[in-house]
């Protein structure tokens, strides 16, 4: 094929340097990840144990899918403050409609319940950005407040359970792989799925450059609000594991993820400003957030230091970050 | 039957009209130009017909039938496709990814089909390919290639859209010879093929070259549509330029009242004993959009920079003002070699650059007249480091009576004010830091016409008390009114110096479409358009347009 023919001349002699400057910013988060396993190793002698390695990546979901989450959204040019808030309102609902059932079917409709809850408010995060037009920091900002309200409506205060089945099969080892694995596993999957749908490509271009999106004829409305929905939907996953990790339910529990997840998607290298990055390297950025944590915590840090510390470290993440995409943009 | 028509279309942008009752009719098989000095409105009509700009007024017929278009995805559903030329590409996708953006064949379960996706774009671009001789790499980014290789792309993709009616909106203002040619040969294929094909450019041998028929457009209306076999280059300037007489008559005034004491020989004089205040070398900027620019601004002298828009005229301003870093090339001010790397630097050496864009370059529109006034100067007034609010009032107040700003309140923040007073704070801004050498970037763009012409008068009254003037504008009436001599660029090169007899609007837009001084019959000679160091041209171009 003449095309093919083509890249295959073009690409022959320096095969390796492109692969390298395509893929540079995965290059770059995997060995931050490899980094941070090794200190993680050196300091905590148990950590490849399988019960470690259970209970890391099980305290790990949640970052994780709210990073996937966030990512959707600042890949299509924006941004989601209220995510954490939306994490706290599905966790609520859910323990809520829970009450003392202990039925399957009835935890079925539950879960059902909260995805619909998560969605409901990505639409309603869409709308405020793509048809009313508000600033994507100020909008999200505002509903946030909505969603927390509407929370502590639902469940003023911690309490609920869950049934015993749900938060020990959170817990459980499935063919040799832990749940956790599991489910972030299947976040990925989604994603790829999602990639690989025109509406995935089209999150990229409106996030690359919006007027063009618009001149060839993207109804980047749609996908704005498309983006806000998918992020609500993964948030909402984000908040099931909540709910299964913590077997109760709690109005305060979803707050910290909305910085977080954001670190999380500039530590794997995706550009704030959009069209840039890819979700897979937002879980890995979520994931070495995990590692840091228990880094400090293993070196026995004095607590007064651990926020300090952490609070370095990610510094210096989001800074290498920050000259790695600046450098590429330049060259 | 016309398979495109537009009748009646008008169109405001704010205080702005780009569209006044712009009609044309294009038929099946014809290559039809669309023509027009600068800010005739013929991008805007461009825009109208590919759904991206909605109409004020007007009708939009396409095969006979009046379609009111919402999107531009409602135009591409009547087989209109448009080369922009601010391009329609995502730098962060492929070049088979942005060839079929919203065309992307679908697999089971909906997926995107990469391997048909990849198969189709390459269709779509080998008979373009073929036409060039060369291959178009499909897997790397976009925004890895040269601005003649994303046009290329950008012209394949309107290709792969199968259009019944496309656009090309100085689709060739960044290619290369090679790449012209080839797009030649497939709109040749096209017209064969019963497409029709609206072409905009400043290139004439190239209307002249592809085109059958011309409708000019003069501010916004439709002057007339004639066949090209029987029009000449002088023709369509007439029909361009026309006779503005409403805007000569309110745009003179006070401006040439200055002017006219001045010619004779009096005037000649002046300029050969004042000193060169200015004197730039060589100058190379913005990626090529400025190449090879060598000029000398007299003390007491007003210089007009003139062409059509995007030939390197505010690169070139913003270059000598640290805007825009120097590739090569010399600055001297008063005989000194002086070394320009940021706009301080400039302010420091006396320059001041007046922007047109006053919203993105000039003014913070939420912050208070004042400090929009007293922002370039503070330092002349403080004490101690400390701003010293009685001084800056002081000045504020004087600048704002001298140049007449009509503001209640020196603390009403300025986007409170008409677009022309805006301006006005602008120019007063630079005033107030004494300016020996003024830049004026089309600093009367979207100004009204009474705004216009103080500004005019104020320029006027700085030439008087020795400042030098070097001023860009699109207006050509305005460069015929203010100044001694006009530059003309072309590509980022001077073409050609007007002044004297010649300095009028028809030879003006004679010089920025390259044609021979029109009247006395000469030929334009093939392919001159390209002369002008072609291997630079694409880089030049793109950043020209953008």
């Amino acid at each position: 094929m003449e095309s093919a023919e083509s890249v295959g001349t073009r690409t022959r002699t320096n095969l390796w340097q492109r692969l390298l400057r395509r893929h540079l910013i995965t290059v770059a988060t995997a060995s931050l990840l490899v980094l941070a396993i090794a200190m993680n190793a050196i300091l905590q002698s148990d950590f490849f144990t399988p019960s470690v390695i259970r209970s890391n990546l099980t305290s790990f979901v949640p970052l994780v899918v709210a990073a996937v989450a966030q990512t959707i959204v600042i890949l299509a040019g924006g941004i989601d403050l209220s995510l954490g808030v939306i994490i706290t309102l599905v966790d609520v609902v859910v323990v809520r409609l829970i009450g003392t059932s202990s039925s399957p079917t009835v935890l079925a409709l539950c879960l059902g319940a909260g995805l619909a809850v998560g969605a409901l408010a990505g639409l309603v995060n869409g709308i405020a950005v793509a048809v009313i037009r508000l600033q994507p920091i100020v909008a999200t900002f505002a509903t946030s407040f909505i969603w927390s309200g509407l929370s502590l409506l639902v469940m003023p205060r911690p309490g609920g359970q869950v049934p015993t089945f749900f938060y020990r099969g959170y817990r459980q080892v499935f063919l040799g792989i832990p749940v956790a694995a599991w489910i972030i596993a299947g976040v990925l999957v989604l994603w790829l799925i999602i990639k690989r749908l025109p509406l995935g490509r089209y999150i990229y271009a409106v996030g690359g450059n919006q007027q063009a999106a618009y001149a060839t004829g993207i109804n980047e409305s749609g996908v704005k609000i498309a983006s806000y929905v998918l992020c609500g939907v993964f948030a909402a996953i984000a908040g099931l594991c909540i709910v299964a990790d913590t077997a109760t339910g709690d109005p305060f529990v979803g707050a910290p993820f909305t910085l977080t997840s954001i670190t999380a998607v500039v530590i794997g290298g995706t550009r704030l400003t959009g069209g840039v990055g890819d979700a897979g390297n937002s879980v890995i950025g979520a994931i070495i957030l995990g590692l840091v944590t228990n880094i400090i915590f293993f070196a026995n840090v004095p607590s007064f230091y651990q926020e300090f510390i952490f609070g370095v470290i990610v510094v210096a993440a989001l800074a290498g970050a920050g000259m790695l995409t600046t450098r590429r943009r330049s060259s | 039957m016309a398979i495109l028509e537009a009748k009646g279309v008008h169109k405001r942008f704010g205080g702005v009209v780009a569209l006044d009752g712009a009609s044309l009719s294009c038929e099946r098989g014809e290559v039809h130009a669309l023509l027009g000095s600068n800010g005739s409105g013929k991008s805007t009509l461009a825009k109208v017909i590919t759904g991206v700009v909605a109409p004020d007024a007007g009708e939009i017929k396409i095969r006979g039938k009046v379609e009111a278009p919402r999107s531009p995805a409602d135009m591409r559903r009547l087989r209109v496709a448009a080369v922009y030329q601010d391009l329609s590409l995502i730098p962060q996708l492929t070049v088979a990814e942005n060839i079929l953006l919203h065309e992307e064949p679908r697999g089971r379960w909906g997926f995107i089909d990469s391997k048909a996706l990849r198969r189709k774009a390459a269709t779509a671009a080998e008979q373009f390919a073929e036409a060039l001789g060369r291959s178009i790499p499909m897997d790397e980014l976009v925004g890895n290639l040269s601005p003649s290789e994303q046009q290329t792309v950008e012209i394949i993709k309107a290709l792969a859209r199968n259009p019944e009616i496309l656009i090309l909106d100085e689709a060739t203002a960044s290619l290369h010879k090679g790449e012209v040619d080839a797009l030649f040969e497939t709109i040749t294929k096209l017209k064969a093929k019963g497409c029709a094909i609206l072409f905009i450019s400043h290139r004439m041998e190239e209307i002249f070259r592809f085109c059958d028929r011309a409708t000019v457009l003069r501010n916004g209306q439709t002057v007339g549509t004639v066949k090209l076999s029987e029009a000449s280059e002088g023709d369509l300037v007439d029909m361009m330029v026309g006779q503005r007489m409403d805007e000569v008559r309110a745009g003179r005034g006070q401006a040439t009242r200055g002017k006219e004491s001045q010619e004779g020989p009096e005037k000649f004089q002046r300029e050969g004993s004042q000193p060169v205040v200015l004197r730039i070398h060589n100058l190379r900027a913005g990626d090529g959009a400025v190449r090879d620019v060598s000029l000398e601004l007299r003390e007491g002298e007003v210089v007009g920079l003139g062409g059509l828009q995007g030939q390197g005229q505010s690169e070139l301003l913003k270059a000598i003002f640290g805007a825009l870093p120097l590739e090569s090339g010399r600055i001297e001010i008063n005989n000194n070699p002086v070394s320009i790397s940021k706009p301080m630097d400039a302010i420091r050496n006396g320059i001041a650059l007046i922007p047109g864009d006053r919203a993105r370059e000039g003014l913070f529109p939420v912050r208070p007249v004042l400090e929009n006034l007293n922002i370039a100067s503070m330092h002349r007034r403080s004490a101690a480091g400390f701003l010293r609010a009685r001084r800056e009032e002081a000045a504020a107040g004087s600048i704002v009576s001298d140049l007449q700003i009509k503001v209640e309140d020196l603390s009403h923040p300025v986007h409170t004010l008409s677009g022309g007073n805006q301006q006005k704070v602008v120019v007063g801004r630079w005033l107030l830091n004494g300016p020996r050498i003024l830049l004026l970037d089309d600093a009367t763009k979207g100004v009204d016409v009474h705004a216009k012409s103080e500004i005019y008068a104020i320029i006027e009254r700085l030439r008087e008390q020795g400042a030098a003037v070097l001023l860009y504008s699109s207006d050509d009436l305005e460069l015929v009114t203010l100044c001694d001599r006009v530059l003309v660029l072309y590509e980022g090169k001077i073409v050609e110096t007007l002044s004297g007899a010649d300095l009028t609007e028809n030879r003006l837009v004679s010089a920025a479409l390259r044609l021979a001084p029109s009247g006395n019959g000469s030929e334009i000679s093939p392919g001159r358009a390209y002369d002008t160091g072609r291997d630079n041209m694409g880089r030049g171009g793109l950043h020209g347009v953008s």
